[in-house]
């Protein structure tokens, strides 16, 4: 039930991609000196978020039909980051990556607070405190 | 939640690899005066593995390094051949204590990350207390 309401949708997908990005950073950071490696980033979550039912989804025209599985509300493909790399073709920069990790912690934190405001609400509006 | 636990197992495989580099070079620090001795090098490679998260890293084989070992006039010393000389090390200790500072660094680096993917994964839970 809960994941339908948009407020909550929208927080799981926040927190889940701050999660997924978390990784991608830790992975990076991982490979600060290794050679050749490339580093990666994911898209921003505010430019590729979708709105439940802005998507397509298939539609059921019978009882026996499969639901298509709800997709995740925002893209989650790598992309290589290109900035100056090092001499052995290595292009983390670490002070970049803790930026990112610290703006995903941000994120992070901001989608928890609001789930669990909204979730709040919903205890309030069924008249436990 | 699994990405959590991939992030936390990448940054420990950094930290083992990290730290496995700082002991080569405290054994290259320590073997300065070593007659003979050759520097150590570590180099790092993706890991090949299926267990354990994707992209994870750690040290490859060591590798000596194979420039010229510096001749040193000690006449006195045993190892001294006929004319006096004798092999030193190629250890150079300021490229050590700069190798030594970016592994640090490093290392520093991957251990907050790995208590970032903590401290998130216990705000997750925390969702389930009241």
């Amino acid at each position: 039930m809960f994941e339908k309401l948009e407020i909550f949708r929208m927080a799981h997908g926040l927190a889940t991609h701050a999660g997924t990005r978390q990784a991608v950073v830790a992975r990076n950071v991982a490979n600060a000196d290794t050679p050749g490696y490339r580093a990666q980033d994911i898209a921003a979550f505010a430019d590729t978020y979708r709105k439940s039912g802005d998507e397509m989804h298939l539609r059921k025209t019978r009882e026996g039909h499969l639901p298509a599985c709800d997709p995740l509300p925002f893209r989650t493909d790598l992309q290589a980051v290109d900035g100056p790399g090092e001499p052995n073709g290595n292009s983390v920069s670490l002070e970049e990556e803790m930026l990112k990790a610290a703006d995903t912690k941000s994120k992070h934190d901001l989608a928890l607070a609001v789930y669990r405001s909204s979730l709040g609400i919903i205890r309030t509006s069924l008249g436990r405190s | 939640m699994t990405d959590l636990s991939d992030s936390r197992g990448l940054s420990a495989s950094g930290l083992r690899a990290q730290a496995e580099r700082l002991r080569h070079l405290a054994e290259n620090i320590a073997n300065v005066d070593t007659p003979g001795y050759r520097r150590k090098l570590t180099s790092f490679e993706a890991e090949l593995s299926s267990r354990g998260p994707e992209g994870a890293v750690r040290t490859g084989p060591v590798r000596l390094d194979r420039t010229e070992l510096p001749k040193i006039y000690d006449p006195s010393h045993p190892m001294a051949d006929a004319t006096g000389y004798h092999d030193g090390s190629n250890v150079n200790l300021i490229i050590e204590i700069a190798d030594a500072r970016e592994a640090q660094r490093s290392y520093e680096a991957n251990l907050k990350l790995f208590d970032q993917a903590r401290q998130m994964s216990r705000g997750l839970l925390d969702l389930l207390r009241r």
